[in-house]
């Protein structure tokens, strides 16, 4: 672990993203594991629109799991996920075939998130209320403001953007690239990387000089963002609105992120940990419907994966003790 | 001193909730100079501190930076008047690395980015100059306390300060480490820095310092040159009267039955322990920082799992192998961690005397709030607790706290009581009523266990003195031949010193 201080450090940049893989191998061989039984359950896989399809399933987990991650680093957490994905998608349905146009709906879309993540950040950062209830009580909100817009699934997208994200090119992979790499930059500014110092010890940080309000806010912003977009895509995977059809989203994000090795204390975690999670997540989900497996039987192997894979690092760390 | 301070208080005074915590006191930090702040616990340190940070604003009074009178100093109006405080509880984020801890708040940027290639060089070279020799991208998580420690200074140093305020910077450090931040210190006092230093190892603060204030009650009560004063003498301005002897007067014990013993004992990172604990003594266990003291004593204490070729405790053979199984062979466990570990700290102090007792009776019994409360009077009585029973026990100094973690144990009477660190963090006066009541304990027939990072400790204190060493013991000495400079020695492996207890 030590090196001699004589030896000038070259770089720091890339040694630090590598120890932010630590604790997380033993993930990355399972979804590789997963990802090799799926290709040999479902060989179809193995192709172009294959991948299309694949990373299509899991792109809306794989963005609502980062939301949720974000939260959870800020020492947070949502229960107003699903309810926002499906705001995001009535927005989207109702907005992209009207006046404002396709390119005004996704800004609608877009601005609803950032706003709706920014109001509850400053209200549980400023009021200092508990994440869990604000979001709560968010959650109600959104979700009687989704269906006061659209009382039942309607709306339209248009059909060139449903063909673009939902059709059989791996549009969505790119876009989640896209996104991840932004994640990166926006942890390689002050702020952004703050944000772990925000999130596991706010008086320290505050008083190392961080604006931990404002990263925790700022938090909050895009983790909105996240899940409307989310609810954009769903949308456009449909074709129209729904005001519930989000509503699995807000556990599922917890389970993924908690798979992701993402704490509920704050500024433990990575989001490259919380993507490989809702990776799993949907990895697991496909190959128990290849299987064969009821639905019932599907959420109770869910559930024990992920408790199992909570206690797995506690119980190894006993045995070293002994 | 005729040069301008760069941060002073004037006559300030601040309360909370109506206690005053500070009246009329005032300090000034010179350029050049090492000053010392004294006092017991609660005397008002950490609030002055906080003031002069900016992170607490004065009732009444004035903050001056630079002789300029600052109505109201911000945390961040203290930052660029280059005010740079190491705080006692330590304030790193485990998940990022050693560089980006020691940068946090002040990252050097380019383009709106973090400089990963500056924020490199510049961690390196105040990492250089606290001894710290880690990678820098090492994450925090993985260090052990000490060199936790050192990176919290080195953020501090990051930032170049005019002016560094240390909150007992050694208390989790080695011997070696504490020696490379005394010459860092004098380094940057030489070089112009302000120093605000606090401490209760008085023989460093006579060491290093050049210049003293003395708090007691939140009142000053000496603000002076160091030279002249010797450490009886900062006593005497911290108690406010003659201290006598900090130690009671060592008497040989008699040679009494063994009533613990251990052969070939391994738990965590112990190795090979063979030890014998007898009645009547005070045994101390020393080392540098970490090398395996806590996990002795809570392999013991049954609450690490651990194997042994030999043991036997109060007569019954065999490891405890739990907690309750360890309290009913007649050991108790005085953490140093009492505010995570000793207490429950929302709770009352009575409550907090009642818990050991809550695990003895039987499960689906009534408490006797009569009893309780008799029983919790006269071990107030007898340890010298002050202040209401009923009062929350984080309102409490660290002294008293002390006192009550180990007031729960008494009632069990235990015929052995393992403390880890229990003067860390505890004033002057408190310190010598515990060594008391740790000797009365050991005349009264009982073994005391004592880990100590408090070396005076362990030579003043003690029968016999086990150090440790990477999870083994290395030396055991008697008391006579346990010096400072043998404890070290061993501690340090500066000679070949072997012997087996």
């Amino acid at each position: 672990m030590s090196t001699p201080s004589a030896v000038a450090q070259r770089s720091l940049y890339w040694p630090v993203q590598w120890s932010r893989n630590r604790g997380l191998f033993g993930l990355f061989v399972v979804v590789v594991g997963f990802l090799l039984l799926y290709a040999y359950l479902f060989p179809g896989f193995l192709s172009v629109s294959g991948v299309a399809k694949f990373t299509q399933s899991w792109f809306p987990l794989a963005l609502v799991a980062m939301a949720q991650a974000i939260l959870m680093l800020t020492g947070g957490i949502s229960l107003a996920i699903g309810p926002l994905v499906s705001l995001g998608a009535v927005v989207a349905a109702t907005t992209m075939t009207g006046p404002p146009g396709a390119l005004g709906g996704i800004a609608a879309v877009a601005l609803t998130g950032l706003g709706i993540g920014a109001v509850s950040g400053v209200i549980v950062v400023r009021l200092r209320l508990p994440a869990i209830v604000v979001t709560l009580a968010a959650a109600f909100i959104i979700g009687g403001v989704a269906l006061l817009i659209l009382p039942r699934p309607g709306g339209a997208i248009p059909l060139w953007f449903s063909e673009l994200l939902a059709g059989n090119m791996p549009v969505a992979l790119g876009v989640l690239v896209v996104i991840a790499l932004l994640w990166k930059v926006y942890l390689a500014t002050p702020l952004g990387l703050s944000l772990y110092a925000a999130g596991e010890n706010p008086v320290g940080a505050y008083r190392s000089g961080v604006p931990v309000d404002a990263a925790r806010i700022v938090a909050y912003a895009i983790s909105g963002l996240l899940c409307t977009l989310a609810g954009l895509f769903v949308a456009a995977q449909t074709g129209s609105g729904d005001p519930v059809i989000g509503n699995a989203f807000t556990l599922n994000s917890i389970a993924a992120a908690v798979l992701g090795g993402v704490g509920f204390l704050g500024g433990r975690g990575t989001m490259r940990g919380a993507l490989a999670g809702s990776l799993l997540l949907s990895l697991m989900i496909s190959v128990m419907f290849f299987l064969g497996f009821s639905p019932v039987a599907q959420y109770v192997a869910q559930g024990l994966i992920i408790i199992g894979a909570v206690a797995l690092p506690e119980i190894r760390r006993w045995r070293t003790v002994v | 001193m005729t040069s301008v301070p760069i941060v002073a208080a004037r006559g300030v005074s601040k309360s909370f909730f109506g206690n005053r915590v500070l009246s009329d006191v005032s300090i000034a930090l010179a350029p050049g100079r090492i000053h010392a702040l004294l006092g017991e616990n609660g005397a008002g340190k950490s609030t002055l501190i906080n003031l002069l940070s900016g992170a607490l604003v004065p009732d009444s009074g004035s903050i001056e930076v630079d002789g300029r009178s600052v109505r109201s100093l911000t945390p961040s109006e203290a930052r660029r008047a280059g005010i740079a405080v190491v705080q006692q509880e330590l304030g790193l984020t485990s998940d990022l690395s050693v560089a980006e801890n020691i940068g946090l708040g002040a990252y050097p940027r380019r383009f709106g980015l973090i400089d990963y290639r500056r924020l490199a060089r510049r961690a390196r070279e105040v990492c250089d100059l606290v001894g710290l020799h880690e990678d820098l991208s090492t994450p925090v998580a993985g260090l052990p306390l000490g060199r936790r420690q050192l990176v919290e200074i080195a953020k501090a140093l990051f930032r170049e300060p005019r002016v560094l305020i240390l909150d007992e910077p050694t208390s989790s450090l080695s011997a070696h480490e504490a020696d490379t931040l005394t010459r860092l210190l004098r380094r940057l006092r030489d070089a112009g820095t302000a120093v605000l230093y606090i401490s209760h190892r008085l023989n460093e603060v006579m060491r290093l310092c050049d210049h003293v204030t003395v708090l007691k009650d939140g009142a000053l009560t000496a603000d002076r040159s160091l030279e002249g004063v010797d450490a009886s003498g900062l006593v005497r301005l911290m108690v406010g009267r003659d201290p006598g002897d900090l130690f009671p007067r060592w008497t040989p014990s008699d040679a009494r039955e063994t009533v613990v013993t251990v052969t070939g004992f391994s738990a965590g990172v112990l190795r090979d322990i063979d030890l014998e604990i007898r009645r009547g003594e005070i045994l101390g266990i020393g080392g540098l920082v970490g090398q395996g003291q806590e996990e002795l004593l809570l392999g013991l204490y049954g609450a690490l799992p651990g194997k042994a070729r030999k043991a036997a405790f109060n007569g019954v053979a065999g490891l405890p192998g739990s907690v309750m199984r360890a309290n009913a062979l007649g050991l108790a466990y005085v953490p140093a961690d009492r505010k995570r570990e000793g207490l429950h700290l929302t709770h009352t102090i009575a409550w907090n005397m009642m818990v050991p007792s809550f695990g003895r009776a039987r499960a689906l019994s009534f408490r006797r709030r009569a009893d309780e409360r008799a029983l919790a009077t006269a071990l107030a009585d007898r340890l010298d607790i002050k202040g209401d029973l009923t009062r929350q026990v984080q309102a409490l100094s660290g002294g008293n706290q002390q006192k009550v973690a180990l007031a729960k144990w008494m009632p069990s009477d235990p015929p052995i009581l393992l403390l880890n660190d229990p003067t860390r963090g505890v004033d002057v006066e408190t310190k010598r009523e515990i060594y008391v009541l740790l000797r009365s304990f050991a005349a009264e027939g009982r073994a005391v266990v004592l880990s100590s990072s408090d070396t005076p400790e362990l030579v003043h204190l003690c029968d016999r003195v086990a150090v440790m060493r990477e999870g083994r013991i290395v030396s055991t000495l008697a008391h006579g031949e346990a010096t400072e400079e043998a404890i070290v020695a061993a501690a340090m492996a500066a000679e070949p010193a072997r012997a087996a207890a």
